[in-house]
């Protein structure tokens, strides 16, 4: 096997490499960081294909009513247990602030169409803004992927898209909506942090406490 | 034969409902069309349950199905006169909603064949003959569109690592 045709079988099916084509890159160096390449390019391909899967999907497909009912005392059981979990939620979970919920949501549910949709803003425009509203932004904040303008809570948002050391970050710089204290929420396995700012607030969000603590430093460092 | 009962259907299935969504969202671009979509093919994989032999043809099985489910409706759209570009891009809840768009887009530009080939090995995980048996085609015609596809892919979306490669070779 010489090096063209283990880079064909390579980039057919990285993960599923024959006797033949896996003793060939022991021996050649450069295909085997080809292989490498490869498979870590496949890692980031699977993880960006496996978009989240719709709350109760599985429960949906499996019991629609071309099956037969399941039996009552089944159901009576399945009732039981939801009451216990919705018992243990109400006592044990940890309040959600409604409007940084309401930021949650927006990257959940509106976000892509927002990027999609909106004419993106100039950064010059939204250092004005920033300033305006006595928020920092430095360069150690991460790369900047995206900023726009977007409805929010009953007014207009600042939306900037942040790729920081600590995953990707959402904020909503909204500086027509004060704030009294520091709100937060956790869903849908985002976490979300409200702060006031001078004028109006800012929404962090992001995919742990870890990362929005951060955003929140460094955002006061002004 | 495998087990009649429809618990034994939900066991043999389950495992495979979430990547099965998955592939329906790729295709459709669309969570609602695609949520009907892995639903119909549910459907039809229960009514053809007791026909199937092994279980280890489950998974396959089930992307067929779908497979065909989306060509036919495809082609019922194309009856309607419906535009393509009716079909949204809508990267509901990803992580990195930038790198779903980018990723959408690159899709898109695949051919029609490549997109299912790679979607079915990389979501599916299955091999270059499993897969040529769902398209209905040899496996050397989607060897090369997989070699392709991933070309296609890597400079869409790594345009450094693919110009690094290019310098190399």
């Amino acid at each position: 096997m010489n090096c063209l045709e283990f880079r064909r079988i390579a980039l057919a099916d990285p993960r599923r490499l024959e006797a033949e084509a896996a003793g060939h890159a022991e021996r050649c160096a450069g295909c085997k960081d080809f292989l490498v390449r490869s498979l870590e390019a496949e890692a980031r391909l699977a993880s960006a294909l496996r978009v989240p899967v719709p709350r109760g999907l599985r429960a949906r497909l499996l019991d629609r009513s071309a099956f037969p009912r399941r039996p009552l005392r089944r159901l009576a059981l399945a009732a039981g247990l939801v009451i216990a979990v919705a018992i243990t939620l109400v006592i044990g979970w940890p309040r959600n602030d409604p409007l940084a919920l309401a930021g949650i949501d927006f990257v959940m549910f509106e976000e892509a169409q927002a990027i999609a949709d909106a004419k993106p803003t100039d950064a010059a425009v939204l250092a004005r803004v920033a300033h305006h509203m006595g928020v920092s932004l430095p360069e150690q904040l991460g790369e900047v992927r995206y900023v726009g303008t977007c409805p929010f809570a009953g007014t207009t948002a600042y939306h900037v898209l942040v790729k920081s050391p600590l995953g990707k970050v959402t904020l909503l710089l909204v500086p027509e909506r004060p704030l009294a204290s520091r709100a937060v929420a956790s869903a849908h396995g985002l976490e979300a942090a409200i702060v006031p700012a001078v004028a109006g607030s800012v929404a962090i969000i992001g995919g742990s406490g870890r990362s929005i603590s951060r955003v929140e430093t460094l955002l006061k460092s002004s | 034969m495998l087990g009649a009962s429809k618990t034994a259907f939900e066991i043999a299935v389950a495992d495979y409902l979430d990547d099965l969504y998955r592939y329906a969202y790729w295709l459709c671009r669309d969570r609602w069309l695609a949520e009907d979509l892995a639903q119909e093919t549910v459907l039809r994989a229960w009514r053809g349950w007791s026909r199937l032999r092994e279980a280890r043809a489950v998974k396959g099985w089930l992307f067929t199905i779908l497979y065909r489910e989306f060509v036919r409706s495809a082609a019922r759209k194309r009856m309607e006169s419906e535009p393509a570009e009716a079909l949204r891009s809508e990267p509901y809840g990803h992580a990195d909603p930038a790198l779903a768009i980018d990723l959408d887009r690159a899709l898109r530009g695949l051919g029609e064949d490549s997109r299912h080939a790679i979607l079915l090995q990389v979501l599916g995980g299955f091999s270059c003959a499993e897969i040529a048996a769902v398209l209905g085609s040899s496996e050397g015609a989607v060897m090369t569109r997989l070699t392709r596809a991933r070309q296609a892919l890597r400079r869409s979306l790594e345009p450094g690592e693919t110009d690094r490669e290019a310098n190399e070779a």
